[in-house]
């Protein structure tokens, strides 16, 4: 045994040059007002002055990183069963956590650990948002042995029952690479996916650029409009498919940079029953996902990624804390460009099996009128009413209303025919979207709650929405058959209340 | 695995949520509702009426904010009149089902073994007509918990412990 952890330490000593970097950091925010000021007079001020303020801070900065870093240690209580930690300089604080209070050690690298070979070991408690305890500066093997041995440690307490406690050493020692996402793919999602976002910035730019030359026509005092006559219709045409295809490579240019910098070098190993997610280009981040713990499997593919076989998953685990649906959609986790192989082999380790489709419930084709009423009607009588009682001036858009109803249409029809609800005895499937198809997979023992709306003008076409509650996020499916809808709520609140099973 | 079986279960036969008979709230909660009600528009009138007395240039239009004001009053009485009547709840051998909403219908079923716990509330008001309100709570968040208010009090504290009861014994049972 290399290092057990039992006995208090202190983080690697390079670890100093992180303290630095953070206590730099630290000092700037609070003097930053100061700092402008200097910036802004440092012709006027006697350079001597200057410097000396200057290596005094540094010096104050070089001191107190080194105090920190003297003062924090850490170790294991194996005793009273507790991860501790000691730190400050004049306010000295004992932080006690027992293993089973912590939900998730992460190990994630900045930049400037990154340069100097360290690693950030945080660990995640239940019942608080912030992460509580961060250890800033660990060796990769240390941080890896430290995180497995809180893990394990709370593991263990927390199942006693589970008899699993003699294969894990054995297991612990060899982890499996799973699954590595290879340049190639990252490449295929990145000039692949958010197409629908970059169509609507695209929108919003060349009705912001429209308003831009009308502003510019009258400030230039012309009389008519000069798009009709002064300008060459050709020229124009050109220059305007010029700037759309400029903004579209521009935006496929970002995706595909942003997607390889958040997720370079993606790998997943399996560690006992947990999977390890790595990745990042300068920030590597490192999560773990338990299946237990996941309460949706969501994956996505547009028509592009189903020809280059790749899907897009996102995964949402209970979150320990209570968050709203918006955050959770945020928190979800993303594993982006895997091939159908892969996908099968994570959703047979997330789920235990690889779903199947079944039965297929259809929407009705009243949730086509009532898409239509919510995304065109509505806004276009307000626009319309806009123009006509208010802003007259605001009628000059009036020329983007087809082009604005053809893409929301579209949008609508595709959306409609893609939606479904696939009900198995094991899992509730709901595919949806217009251009990026996404599939919901929920197991029924996720459920928390049902809840089941019908809006009167509904109640003669017995139609109506349901909605499926679990602790990472809900899922609604509607408008459909209200009859239909009420024997599968019937039949899901069986399986939940006859298994012994547990959400988590 | 001895006296294991695994039989296809017939769908049609599970009991029906809908079928079952919901108890309505307390009458006297009604009560409580047009108490909060008069409470709020009196108010609304007041500031109405003074705003009236001292800005001059908004008197030419007494007879349009009034007639708007009037129809807002009227709805809202209609609105929380039909909400009232829908509302509606039931506790089960396994779940506890409730309804409510005006312009559309939710029915919300939690099964017992979701739970995460149950709140016992008493209002200023509702507590002067002897009423109070469950909240139940699970761990799928702020939209799946359920709120029954117009409960008589006593009815509610035998209510939660029939709750707080469900949930240890799921809890005894998973072990």
């Amino acid at each position: 045994m290399k290092n057990n952890f039992s006995q208090p330490q202190r983080q690697s000593l390079i670890g100093v040059v992180v303290m630095f970097a953070d206590t730099l950091q630290s000092a700037i925010r609070a003097l930053w007002f100061i700092l402008i000021v200097w910036i802004l007079k440092i012709d006027e001020l006697n350079k001597i002055y200057f410097i000396i303020g200057a290596v005094a801070v540094l010096i104050g900065v070089s001191l107190i990183a080194y105090l920190k870093y003297r003062n924090f240690t850490f170790f294991l209580d194996e005793e009273n069963e507790e991860f501790v930690v000691h730190k400050g300089i004049w306010n000295k604080s004992r932080i006690a956590i027992p293993f089973d209070k912590i939900q998730q050690v992460n190990i994630n690298q900045s930049i400037i650990q990154k340069i100097i070979g360290v690693h950030a070991l945080e660990v995640d408690t239940a019942g608080s948002s912030g992460k509580e305890v961060a250890i800033r500066a660990i060796s990769h093997d240390a941080a890896l042995a430290l995180k497995e041995r809180l893990l394990e440690a709370g593991y263990k307490k927390k199942a006693v029952t589970k008899e699993f406690a003699d294969g894990l050493e054995t297991e612990d020692n060899h982890n499996h690479s799973f699954i590595q996402i290879s340049l190639l793919s990252l490449f295929k999602t990145g000039i692949t996916s958010n197409y629908t976002r970059s169509f609507a910035l695209l929108l919003a730019f060349v009705i912001t650029s429209f308003q831009y030359i009308e502003d510019f026509v009258k400030v230039a005092g012309y009389d008519e409009d000069p798009l009709d006559q002064y300008i060459n219709t050709e020229v124009l045409l050109r220059f305007i498919s010029f700037i759309i295809v400029g903004i579209m490579v521009l935006t496929l240019i970002i995706n595909l940079v942003r997607t390889i910098v958040k997720y370079y070098n993606f790998k997943i190993t399996r560690q006992q029953d947990s999977l390890l997610l790595s990745y990042g280009l300068i920030n590597t981040k490192n999560t773990i996902i338990r299946p237990e713990k996941v309460q949706i499997v969501t994956i996505g593919r547009n028509y592009f990624q189903k020809r280059l076989d790749i899907n897009d998953i996102k995964i949402r685990q209970a979150s320990g804390v209570e968050a709203n649906d918006k955050d959770q959609k945020k928190t979800a986790i993303e594993i982006p460009g895997c091939n159908n192989a892969e996908k099968d082999l994570l959703m047979r380790f997330l789920l235990e099996k690889i779903p199947e489709r079944g039965i297929a419930l259809k929407p009705s084709i009243r949730k086509i009128i009532m898409e239509a009423i919510g995304l065109l009607i509505i806004p276009l009588g307000i626009f319309f009413s806009l123009a006509y009682y208010a802003f007259p001036s605001i009628m000059e858009y009036a020329i983007f209303v087809p082009v604005y109803v053809l893409f929301v249409a579209i949008m609508i029809y595709f959306a409609f025919s893609h939606s479904r609800l696939f009900v198995t005895d094991d899992f509730i499937v709901k595919q949806s979207g217009a251009w990026d198809i996404d599939n919901d997979f929920i197991a029924p023992h996720k459920i928390q709650t049902i809840s089941l709306t019908q809006y009167f003008w509904h109640k003669s076409s017995d139609i109506g929405i349901v909605t499926l509650h679990t602790a990472g996020g809900t899922i609604s499916f509607g408008l459909a058959d209200y009859t239909r809808l009420k024997q599968l709520v019937n039949y899901w609140l069986y399986q939940v209340e006859a298994s012994p099973r547990n959400w988590m | 695995m001895e006296g294991y079986t695994n039989e296809p279960i017939n769908t049609a036969a599970l009991p029906r949520f809908e079928d079952v008979e919901l108890t309505p709230l307390h009458p006297s909660y009604l009560k409580v509702i047009w108490l909060n009600f008069a409470m709020v528009y009196g108010i609304i009138s007041i500031a109405a009426g003074v705003a009236f007395y001292f800005i001059e240039e908004l008197r030419p239009y007494w007879l349009p904010i009034t007639i708007c004001y009037v129809v807002i009053v009227l709805l809202s009485i209609f609105i929380s009149l039909v909400s009232f009547r829908n509302k509606g709840y039931a506790f089960r051998t396994h779940d506890a089902i409730y309804r409510s909403g005006a312009i559309s219908l939710t029915t919300t079923i939690i099964p017992y073994n979701r739970v995460q716990h149950v709140a016992l509330h008493e209002g200023f008001i509702a507590r002067a007509f002897g009423l109070a309100q469950i909240e139940i709570f699970t761990a799928g968040g702020d939209k799946s918990d359920i709120q029954i208010s117009g409960i008589e009090k006593q009815q509610a504290e035998k209510i939660k412990q029939l709750l707080m009861g469900k949930i240890i014994k799921e809890e005894a049972n998973e072990e």
